[in-house]
C-alpha cells in the first residue's frame, strides 16, 4: 500500500533512505528539545530519583534512535519520502480550531470569542472540515450538520445531561425565565431536523447518483 | 471449580440485569456498526463514547465499552468478506480468503464460519478469563514494585516486536510516548515538568485526547489522501450456515485459532493484533495443499477469525488481574474505571466481584449476540457501506471534537486533537506506528512510579531489579525478545507473518 519499499529509482546522491534520514533528523531534534525542556529539572539521585532523570534519559533515548536511524538513511536503502498533502492537514486544523473557540468563550492574547454553544460550534466543523476533501458539497454538508447537530444536541444536552453550551451565551441570557433550556434545546434541535429534511428534498429533487468513495484498506487499530 | 461456578452464576445474575443487557446488546452494535466502516476504529470510539458513560453505573459503562471492542473485531470481518475492504487492522487476513469465497458465491458460508468461529473463540476465551483470573490476581498480590516495572518494560518489549516495520522506530515511538507521559505535574514532588508555563498542560496530557488525536484526527488526515471509487456491489450471500464438509474443515482451524489468539492476546503489547495473521500462517504451513489458500480456503476465515476474537478478549486479563492495560483500548477502559473510582488491578475482583465477573460473563453474553444479530442485518451492514467518506469524515471530526470536550470541558482539549491529529499524520507518513507511542504513553506514568518506588525501596541500588527472581526472569524475557527481534533472520520471519496479507 505504501510507495515501493527499495528506493533504487530515485536513490539520489549519498542518501539512500531518506525517509528515515528526515525521521531520524525528526526524532534527533525531538530529543534535544526535550533535554532543554527538562535541564531546569532536579535529576535527583538513585535513592531518590528527582523530576528530571525520566525525562533526560527518555530524551538521549529518543536522539539515539534518531541518530541510528539518520545514519542509516545513509547505509542502508530504503522508502523515498512520501507524499504531503496540505489541504487536508490545514482545512482539518482549521475545523477543530473553529470548533474549540466558538463552543465557548475562549481567551486569546487579550480577545475573547464569544461562546457560541454547539449549536453554532457544531455546523462549523462540519462544514468546514467538508472542504478539506475535493468533492464538498456546501448543500450536502449543510444538511449533514444540520442532522448531525440536532442529533448530538439530543444526545448529549437532553438524553446524557453533559455540561455542554449548546446555545450561544447571548441566546442563553435572553431565554433564562422565558423558556426553560430543555424545551429551547428540543425546539431547536426538531427545527434543524427539519429543516435538514428539507434541505435533503431539494436536494434529492436535482440529485444525481455517483459511484461512492470508500476510505480504502485502513489499518485503525 | 465450585468457585468458579459460583462466581460465574454471579456475573450472570449481573449481567443478566435489564440495564446490562441492553447496554451489552448497545456495545456490541455500535461496535459492529463502526468494526463495518473503515476509517474509525474501536480507539477513536470508545473514546468518543467515554462522556456518554459517565452517567451510567461503572459494571453497566464497562460492559457496554468493552462490548464495542469485541464488537469491533467482529463487524471487521464482515466488510472484509463482502467487499474486500478489512473494516479494523485485525481483519486485513480475513479479506485474503473469505472475499475469494464471496466471489465463488459462498459469501454466506463464510460470514457463517466467521461468526460462529468467532463465537466460539469467545466462548473459550471468556471461561479462560474466568479460570485465570483468580490465579493471577493472586500472583498479582506478591508483585512489589520491581515486578511490576519489569513487568511493563517486558510489555514495551513485547510491543516492540509487534510492531509492523523497523524495530528502530518502533523503539522510539515507545520512548517518545513515555516521554510524553512525563508531561505534567510531577507526582512526588509537585514539580511543572516540560509545561512551558502552559497551564493546560500542569495535569499532563489526557489520554483520551492523545489516543483521538493520534487515531481519529490522523486516521481522517491518512485518509482524505488515499480515498479511492469504489462500487459497493451487493454480491449474492446465499447460504449461511456452512455444511459438515465445511465444518469438518474449519473445526480444527478453529480450535488453533482459538489457542494462538487467547495466547498472544494476553501478552502484554498488544499481541491481540499479531493472533490473526499468526493463525493464517500456521494454516498455511500444516495444510495439506497450501496452494488453496488465497483462492477460498475455509481454513483461513475460521483460523484468523477465532483468533481475533479470543486475542479481543484475553487481552482483558492482564488489566483485570494485574492493572496493566495491553493495548490502547485496554488503556482507555483504565480511563473509563478511573472515572468512576476502580483502581484496575487485583483489587478489582475482590472489590468489586460484580464487576468483574460481571463483565466477563457479559462477554460471553455479547458473543452470542453478535451472532444473533450479525447475520441477519448483513444486509443493512453493508448497505452502511454505501456512505460516502466525504460524509463521513466530518461527522468523524463533529463527534470527536464534542466528545473531548465533554471530557473535560476544556476547548484547549479540543485543540490538543487537533495537534495529535497532524502529529500522527506525520508519524504516518514518516514509517512510525502510532500504536506503541501510544503503548508506552499508558505505561509511563506507571512505570516512572513503580521505578522510583522500587529504587526508593532498595535505597538507591538498581541491583534489585536483577536480585528479585520474578523480576529479574521477566527483564531476561524482554531482553531475550528484543535481542531476537534484532536477529536478521528471526525478522524476516516476522516480517512475513505481517506481509502474508
Amino acid at each position: 500500500m505504501d510507495a515501493p519499499l527499495d528506493g533504487t529509482s530515485s536513490r539520489r546522491g549519498a542518501v539512500r533512505a531518506p525517509q528515515s534520514l528526515v525521521a531520524g533528523l525528526g526524532l534527533i531534534g525531538l530529543g534535544v528539545f526535550g533535554v532543554w525542556a527538562s535541564s531546569d529539572l532536579d535529576y535527583g539521585s538513585l535513592r531518590a530519583i528527582g523530576p528530571g532523570l525520566m525525562p533526560f534519559w527518555l530524551s538521549i533515548g529518543v536522539g539515539i534512535c534518531g541518530l541510528a536511524l539518520a545514519i542509516a538513511g545513509f547505509t542502508h536503502d530504503g522508502a523515498p519520502l512520501q507524499s504531503f498533502s496540505v489541504r487536508g492537514p490545514v482545512v482539518i486544523t482549521l475545523a477543530v480550531l473553529a470548533f474549540a473557540i466558538t463552543i465557548r468563550p475562549f481567551v486569546l492574547g487579550g480577545i475573547t470569542t464569544p461562546g457560541l454553544g454547539l449549536i453554532v460550534a457544531g455546523p462549523l466543523a462540519i462544514v468546514i472540515a467538508g472542504y478539506a476533501g475535493t468533492e464538498a458539497r456546501f448543500l450536502e454538508l449543510l444538511t449533514l450538520a444540520l442532522f448531525l447537530t440536532a442529533g448530538c444536541m439530543l444526545l448529549f444536552g437532553d438524553l446524557l445531561n453533559l455540561p455542554i453550551p449548546i446555545f450561544p451565551t447571548a441566546v442563553v441570557q435572553a431565554m433564562t425565565g422565558v423558556l426553560p433550556a430543555r424545551t429551547l434545546l428540543r425546539i431547536a434541535a426538531g427545527v434543524m431536523a427539519l429543516a435538514g429534511l428539507g434541505l435533503l428534498l431539494v436536494q434529492r429533487r436535482s440529485g444525481r447518483r455517483e459511484p461512492v468513495d470508500v476510505a480504502r484498506h485502513s489499518l485503525t487499530t | 471449580m465450585p468457585d468458579l461456578l459460583a462466581n460465574l452464576g454471579l456475573g450472570f445474575s449481573v449481567a443478566l440485569g435489564l440495564q446490562n443487557i441492553a447496554l451489552c446488546f448497545l456495545g456490541c452494535l455500535v461496535g459492529t456498526l463502526i468494526g463495518v466502516l473503515p476509517g474509525v476504529g474501536p480507539i477513536a470510539t470508545i473514546a468518543m463514547l467515554l462522556p456518554i458513560t459517565f452517567g451510567l453505573d461503572p459494571v453497566g459503562a464497562l460492559i457496554m465499552l468493552a462490548g464495542i471492542y469485541y464488537g469491533a473485531q467482529y463487524g471487521g470481518s464482515t466488510t472484509a468478506i463482502l467487499v474486500n475492504i478489512p473494516g479494523e487492522a485485525t481483519s486485513v487476513v480475513t479479506t485474503l480468503d473469505g472475499h475469494q469465497m464471496a466471489r465463488q458465491g459462498r459469501a454466506g458460508i463464510a460470514l457463517g464460519t466467521a461468526a460462529i468461529a468467532s463465537f466460539f473463540a469467545g466462548t473459550v476465551a471468556t471461561v479462560l478469563i474466568a479460570a485465570l483470573g483468580a490465579p493471577l490476581t493472586k500472583l498479582a498480590l506478591i508483585f512489589g514494585p520491581a515486578e511490576y516495572f519489569a513487568l511493563m518494560v517486558m510489555g514495551l518489549a513485547f510491543a516492540v516486536v509487534l510492531a509492523h516495520g523497523s524495530v528502530l522506530k518502533a523503539v522510539a515511538m515507545i520512548l517518545v510516548g513515555v516521554l510524553f507521559a512525563a508531561v505534567g505535574t510531577d507526582l512526588e514532588t509537585g514539580q511543572e515538568r516540560m509545561t512551558f508555563g502552559f497551564s493546560f498542560l500542569t495535569d499532563g496530557v489526557d489520554f483520551s485526547v492523545l489516543a483521538m488525536g493520534l487515531f481519529g484526527i490522523a486516521e481522517i488526515l491518512r485518509n482524505l489522501d488515499q480515498t479511492e471509487t469504489r462500487d459497493v456491489v451487493r454480491e449474492r450471500i446465499g447460504r449461511l450456515l456452512p455444511g459438515l464438509a465445511d465444518i469438518k474443515q474449519a473445526a480444527p482451524a478453529t480450535l488453533r485459532g482459538t489457542a494462538i489468539g487467547a495466547i498472544l492476546g494476553i501478552l502484554p503489547g498488544n499481541g491481540a493484533v499479531l493472533g490473526p495473521f499468526a493463525a493464517y500462517t500456521i494454516e498455511k504451513k500444516i495444510a495439506k495443499d497450501p496452494r488453496r489458500f488465497g483462492r477460498g480456503a475455509i481454513e483461513g476465515v475460521a483460523g484468523p477469525e477465532s483468533a481475533n476474537n479470543a486475542g479481543a478478549q484475553t487481552a482483558f486479563i492482564p488489566l483485570l488481574t494485574l492493572g496493566i492495560p495491553p493495548n490502547a483500548v485496554m488503556a482507555l477502559m483504565v480511563g473509563a474505571m478511573t472515572i468512576h473510582g476502580i483502581v484496575p488491578g487485583p483489587g478489582v475482583m475482590t472489590k468489586n466481584p460484580n464487576l468483574f465477573w460481571g463483565m466477563i460473563a457479559s462477554m460471553w453474553i455479547g458473543n452470542l449476540m453478535l451472532l444473533i444479530i450479525n447475520l441477519p442485518l448483513v444486509g443493512v451492514w453493508v448497505r452502511l457501506l454505501k456512505v460516502p467518506y466525504r460524509l463521513m469524515f466530518p461527522a468523524i471530526l463533529m463527534f470527536c471534537s464534542v466528545g473531548i470536550y465533554s471530557i473535560n470541558s476544556l476547548p484547549t482539549d479540543v485543540m490538543l486533537i487537533g495537534f495529535f491529529g497532524l502529529m500522527g499524520y506525520l508519524l504516518i507518513k514518516f514509517g512510525f506506528e502510532p500504536a506503541p507511542l501510544l503503548l508506552g504513553f499508558v505505561l509511563g506514568k506507571l512505570m516512572e512510579e513503580y521505578l522510583r518506588r522500587s529504587l526508593t525501596l532498595s535505597r538507591g541500588d538498581p541491583m534489585v531489579f536483577l536480585e528479585r527472581p520474578v523480576s529479574a526472569v521477566l527483564f531476561i524475557i524482554a531482553f531475550a525478545i528484543l535481542a531476537a527481534a534484532l536477529l536478521p533472520s528471526l525478522r524476516k520471519g516476522r516480517d512475513e507473518v505481517f506481509t502474508e496479507a
